[in-house]
């Protein structure tokens, strides 16, 4: 059983700084293994450190159980929620210090793998794709006012990349008392890739077009650059983050 | 509030604003917007005007046609359902063209931001 992991993230062709961060992290007998992506917001300076900070403090949290041998379900959930409310109490102090980053605040989507079995935790509009030969299917549900308006049948999803408001989360690691990431199960077959994203990759890219644009055979390290690189070339109006899973074996 | 501008071509010959929670458009002299124009059918369109249930302050403004014999249109398409007009949208009722204006939507325009708890 062998998983690998790859990430790259770009300011994007319009914005002055990246507000995105990533991490992604292999235990070394390759079995076990985390990938992050956070896309901060608030300010210029307070986007960057929101989300700096969230993928810092699960990372510290996260990385030593993942170097261990595997944990069972409830304590895998109960050390994702520790890490992500860590995370939020941090970013809550920081923006209690300092006024310029009163409003700072990030997504986050996180994956960890033990073996075939993989937990996704989200707040926000970060996503988490599941990739199984050609197929994709999207494991998030973006924590979105444009999200609630299509679950109650407001608008269509083709509406809703017209709508004035899409960007307004209901929900954001550092804006809110309590985090409460959603969390989801999946299985991993041989060969299955996870792609988590930060908003920038699903506006510039449709979604439709990654099976074709990064087929299995080519290395996840190219596939991670043709998306960015994609994403550039149609003129990314925002940050663009990919991490790659890739169970190979 | 947001406002239908009706437009002869291109400049605006009137404008009706939108005061809920419904506006009636059609040739009838009942509808809150009549148009008296044979394209148009007598009860032809409604539109919804509804606080939005999620983002305070917000108003949205929705969309349905009332079985018009010629349709109605928005930015070309012809809507088979309640469609949420957007600001600038472009609303064809019949042969009758109008620009739906929300100055208000503009201030959240590509803003990322979180609602606060």
């Amino acid at each position: 059983m062998t998983l690998i992991a790859t990430g790259l993230t770009d300011i994007g062709t319009r914005r002055v700084s990246n507000q995105d961060a990533i991490a992604w992290h292999v235990c070394p007998d390759s079995t076990r293994a985390l990938g992050i992506v956070a896309d901060g917001m608030g300010g210029y300076k307070g986007g960057e450190i929101a989300s700096q900070v969230a993928v810092n403090v699960i990372t510290q949290v996260l990385v030593p159980l993942i170097n261990q041998p595997p944990v069972d379900d409830a304590a895998q959930v109960r050390a994702i929620r520790d890490a992500v409310n860590e995370a939020n109490e941090q970013i809550q102090a920081l923006r209690e210090e300092d006024p310029v980053l009163g409003n700072m605040g990030t997504t986050i989507v996180l994956v960890w793998i033990q073996g075939s079995d993989a937990l996704v935790a989200h707040i926000g509009d970060s996503r988490c794709y599941h990739l199984s030969g050609d197929q994709l299917d999207l494991k998030t549900r973006d924590d979105t006012v444009v999200q609630n308006m299509i679950d109650d049948g407001s608008i269509s999803e083709a509406e809703a990349p017209r709508m004035p408001f899409r960007n307004v989360l209901t929900q954001a690691l550092g804006s809110n008392e309590a985090a409460e990431p959603s969390l989801c199960r999946l299985q991993l077959a041989r060969g299955d890739r996870l792609l988590l994203c930060s908003d920038g990759l699903t506006e510039a890219v449709p979604e439709a077009d990654w099976p074709g644009l990064i087929p299995a055979r080519v290395p996840l390290r190219e596939q991670a650059n043709t998306l960015i690189n994609t994403s550039l070339e149609n003129q990314a109006a925002d940050n663009v983050s990919v991490v790659l899973i890739l169970k190979e074996s | 509030m947001a406002a239908l501008s009706h437009l002869v071509d291109n400049l605006v010959v009137n404008t009706f604003e939108l005061d809920g929670p419904c506006v009636h458009i059609g040739r009838h002299p009942d509808n809150t917007i009549q148009i008296d124009e044979i394209s148009v059918s007598a009860r032809h369109a409604h539109i919804d005007v509804e606080p939005n249930a999620y983002l305070e302050g917000t108003i949205d403004y929705y969309i349905t046609d009332d079985n018009s014999t010629n349709g109605t249109f928005v930015n070309d398409i012809r809507i088979d359902g309640r469609q949420r007009l957007n600001n600038n949208d472009v609303v064809r009722i019949g042969w009758n063209l109008f620009r739906f204006v929300d100055e208000e939507e503009n201030t959240l325009e590509k803003t990322a931001f979180i609602l606060e708890e």
